[in-house]
């Protein structure tokens, strides 16, 4: 442990070196719009030297998950070099403790903890761990990257670019989904499992009250790592990584794994209720059949037929 | 106005079961007709009015933000997050228009990263000698290229099925135009040559045997007769192709009777070989000796 803090801190002595290194020869043939953010950028950095963003995810399920989901989790955690993949977690009553101690225990900042109950409905708990906030998704439209419909593959470990649709600047609870994700998310710069290059990104997109999650790989025709060739941008294509998936959030809390409940989705029911009032709907069918019945017989019976005048006709 | 709020909810909590419940018998009653589009894709269903006693605490939220936000001086290099705006509202149930915009946020999103990475001069792109574990392995993306391959070889075999039905079928109607043009040419070589017959019965054989080259042998009829004449030396049955009659080898022949009186020729085979009472009591070829073998066996 000591080795690997003695590591990072020079790490951080050596990174705002480069950056000051790097910020007069900037080329002149950029953008103008870039520049002058640019300069303000290289100016933030300098004065933020003290940052670094130290983020470790646990990363674990509960007990029974499906294989898919399961997969899923893998997925994740070989998308994010920064976390930590834990045993599964039992217990069920007092989850939020157990589950805040064992991210303590593993020192890591935030958690992603996939619940899965009756083994078919996934349930993706995001949770900034020593004090909140924490969220509690519902997970839908699974696939996982194992699928053979999602040719593209990237470096593993390498800093994803992250994109976010706009409206989640509308409300505060997307802000702060918005702040989660990038911080859980974003792999921090200079990890030392990181990988130097940007090649994948992941899109974040609300549509629907939902936040759908999407990973490219980026392909670009170019001669060396830092120059693109010419229209390279143009020529530039994105091939689906995976996983695919999609989060309706239910609620947020204020604690990690509990507290009081900041936002609660109005439009949310469980999966329990849908099934609940199919089956409801099933058993109205059945109902209104024998009613219908029923009420023919009564009618029959009200309304006897004629004898018929003809009946007796061919008898003789 | 936070804690108005939740008392509300305390309030309603009890209450908000049933409310829930009657939402849904409500949505029941009302939306029959868009019930089976629910059914198709139960994982986007949700209620069609907000439920009024929903918590929704601005102020916390906000709160929890500020907490773990970032400080604001952060380089956009430890982010690496950008915004794109979405042009318009996507329907989600229309997946290829979904997906469509879900890339073109990505596109959009990853030039302008790489415009601001390639502004601040860091390198951003994978040298193509850069070798590194891959998020898939090797065996996963050969499958995933066997996929892509199989799927390109049907539809190639799709596509030949279809011009071989294809050429077929134009075959069948350039055979069936042949057909009735032949029909055709044959019919008005008949009526010509009836015609002419016509012209020459009525200038009364005017011409006479003088234009032999016009004396046909079909002119009577006959060229279509088969000859009744038989082929000379072949029976009707004789399948020997005339052989038979022949007869010059007459030494083959004379051998062949020898043998046939000899050893028989046609008739059934089996009376001879089933045995009789004579041939039953008959222990001239029983021989002792092989119970021999037979002992030896046993023991």
């Amino acid at each position: 442990m000591g080795k690997k803090r003695k590591h990072g801190e020079t790490e951080v002595a050596a990174a705002p070196v480069k950056k000051d290194d790097a910020a007069p020869e900037r080329p002149q043939r950029t953008l103008v719009g870039w520049k002058d953010k640019n300069n303000n950028e290289a100016r933030e950095s300098a004065s933020a030297v003290g940052f670094r963003n130290k983020e470790k995810v646990l990363v674990t399920c509960s007990r029974r998950i499906n294989f898919r989901y399961r997969h899923l989790m893998l997925n994740v955690v070989s998308l994010l070099p920064h976390c930590k993949k834990d045993n599964k977690v039992e217990s069920k009553e007092t989850k939020g403790a157990t589950l805040n101690e064992l991210v303590e225990l593993k020192s890591c900042s935030s958690c992603l903890f996939f619940e899965c109950r009756k083994r078919k409905d996934l349930y993706l708990w995001m949770a900034k761990c020593p004090n909140g906030p924490s969220v509690k998704f519902l997970v839908n439209a699974v696939h996982t990257m194992e699928e053979l419909k999602l040719t593209g593959n990237h470096l593993q470990g390498s800093r994803p670019l992250l994109t976010f649709s706009s409206n989640f600047d509308h409300n505060a609870h997307w802000k702060l989904l918005k702040e989660m994700i990038t911080q859980i998310f974003g792999v921090p710069k200079e990890h030392r499992k990181s990988k130097p290059h940007h090649d994948h990104v992941f899109v974040f997109s609300i549509v629907d009250d939902h936040i759908w999650f999407r990973n490219y790989q980026i392909s670009v025709p170019h001669i060396e790592s830092d120059k693109i060739a010419r229209g390279g941008l143009d020529n530039m294509t994105l091939i689906e990584v995976g996983p695919r998936f999609c989060l309706n959030p239910i609620k947020i809390f204020g604690g990690s794994f509990g507290g009081p409940t900041l936002y609660e989705n109005p439009f949310y029911i469980s999966p329990n209720q849908i099934r609940a009032l199919e089956k409801r709907k099933k058993a109205g069918k059945f109902a209104k059949k024998v009613k219908a019945k029923t009420r023919r017989k009564m009618h029959e019976q009200s309304n006897p037929l004629e004898p018929d005048e003809f009946a007796e006709m061919w008898k003789e | 106005m936070v804690v108005e709020k939740k008392g509300l909810a305390l309030l309603k909590e009890n209450k908000m079961e049933d409310n829930v419940e009657m939402d849904i018998n409500q949505e029941m009653s009302e939306y029959e007709p868009e019930s089976e589009s629910d059914e198709e894709d139960d994982e986007h269903v949700k209620l069609i009015e907000p439920s009024k006693t929903a918590v929704y605490n601005t102020d916390g939220l906000l709160d929890k933000l500020g907490d773990i936000s970032w400080p604001d001086n952060v380089g956009w290099i430890h982010k690496l997050s950008i915004d794109i705006d979405q042009e318009q509202q996507v329907d989600v149930n229309d997946d290829l228009a979904r997906e469509l915009a879900f890339f073109n946020q990505a596109l959009e999103g990853t030039k302008r990263a790489f415009e601001k990475l390639q502004s601040m001069g860091l390198p951003f792109l994978r040298p193509s000698d850069y070798y590194a574990e891959m998020v898939k392995t090797d065996s996963h993306m050969e499958k995933v290229k066997g996929r892509l391959l199989a799927e390109k070889r049907n539809i190639e075999e799709a596509e030949e099925r279809r011009k071989a039905r294809e050429s077929k079928r134009l075959a069948k109607e350039i055979q069936a135009q042949k057909l009735k043009e032949r029909a055709k040419q044959k019919k008005e070589d008949i009526e010509s040559v009836k015609k002419w017959r016509k012209q020459r019965q009525k200038s009364g054989f005017a011409g006479g045997d003088k234009d032999g080259e016009m004396d046909f042998s079909f002119e009577d009829g006959k060229g279509f007769e088969r000859s009744s004449k038989k082929r000379p030396g072949v029976a009707p049955g004789d399948r020997s192709g005339g052989k038979a009659r022949q007869g010059g080898k007459g030494k083959i022949q004379k051998k062949r009777q020898f043998r046939d009186s000899k050893f028989g020729f046609g008739g059934r085979k089996g009376l001879k070989k089933q045995n009789t009472t004579e041939t039953a009591n008959d222990f001239r070829d029983f021989k002792r000796g092989n119970a021999k073998g037979n002992k030896k066996r046993k023991m």
